[in-house]
């Protein structure tokens, strides 16, 4: 056989091998078939018309979708809890803009999320483009000093139109 | 022309250069698959189920590489390897370019979202490819643990 295709199938099947190894023995192992979606249509973010300078950046369905894949943001979602239990991206905390406390909210946040650091990355959304209440709600984390925050506006119906996984806490008639 | 290419100084140097180049960016991405995998998944080139097995696969090969250019141990595969590898991610980050998709490189460590920086990584690739094809064109066998 010649030299190099036997150095390339030696060098390729050594690294496979350890690789596979290595991923069976560590902690971080990864499944070896993923679960990443093809959202190659969802790239651009939906903002709205009310978004103004200075607001938190708007992501899209594949960046929420990659930052839910990775387990290293915490998702916020502002509806009322009966429109949260009906249907939300697992692992949510419902932090309802409509019932947000008087005064000052960085003790409620703090007690929702458990006292995470300002800049750990939130996600907050709600069911889709006709409703404000995630930016209204990512207005507030601004400004009692959280700095990582994103508004995903695309919200829980564009989530489910890609068929991503939605946890639901009662079963509601539509 | 010749002789400088085929200077075995100059080759060795090369091959260490590229060689730790290979090493280090293989370094995070075999610390933390998973967010290679999330690096992948960012340029939209692969389908998903594949995502994964190359993610635990693709840093040995660099990291094997890498070694076998500094060490001269099957270095025919490793400078191929080099070349091709460095050919696909110039590919890879002009087609994320071209198509929008705002990330860094996910070279050396996670890709961002937002980062800007996949112009600079491209030139820096360029760069890099000037020397995989140095490896190739040059006929210096010196200071290698085995035959070419």
């Amino acid at each position: 056989m010649n030299r190099l295709v036997k150095q390339l199938l030696i060098i390729i099947i050594l690294s496979t091998l350890v690789g596979l190894l290595r991923n069976s023995l560590f902690p971080n192992e990864i499944a070896i078939i993923g679960e990443w979606r093809d959202l190659s249509n969802g790239e651009e973010p939906v903002i709205p018309p009310t978004a103004e300078k200075g607001d938190p950046p708007f992501i899209a369905i594949n960046v929420a979708q990659m930052e839910y894949s990775t387990k290293g943001t915490k998702f916020i979602d502002a509806r009322d809890f009966d429109e949260y239990e009906c249907g939300t991206i697992p692992g949510s905390i419902n932090i309802p803009f409509d019932y947000l406390p008087e005064g000052d909210l960085k003790p409620y946040f703090d007690s929702l999320l458990g006292g995470i650091p300002l800049d750990y990355p939130l996600i907050i959304y709600c069911s889709g483009e006709e409703c404000d209440l995630s930016l209204h709600l990512g207005r507030n984390f601004m400004d009692v000093g959280y700095s990582n925050i994103m508004i995903f506006f695309g919200g829980s119906r564009e989530w489910e139109s890609y068929g991503l996984e939605v946890e639901r806490i009662s079963n509601c008639e539509e | 022309m010749r002789r400088i290419i085929d200077n075995d100084i100059l080759t060795l140097l090369i091959r260490l250069i590229v060689g730790i180049i290979f090493i280090y960016a293989s370094y995070y991405k075999i610390i933390d698959p998973q967010s290679f995998a999330k690096s992948i998944w960012f340029y939209h080139l692969v389908p998903g189920k594949l995502i994964n097995i190359i993610a635990i696969i693709l840093p040995w090969i660099e990291l094997t590489a890498g070694i076998g250019l500094i060490l001269g141990v099957y270095y025919k595969g490793s400078v191929a390897l080099v070349n091709i590898l460095t050919l696909f991610f110039i590919i890879a980050l002009s087609m994320a370019i071209i198509r929008g998709i705002s990330i860094d490189c996910g070279c050396f460590k996670a890709a961002a979202a937002t980062s800007e920086s996949a112009w600079e990584t491209l030139k820096f690739d360029f760069g890099l490819v000037i020397l995989t094809i140095f490896l190739v064109i040059s006929r210096s066998k010196r200071w290698m643990l085995s035959q070419p």
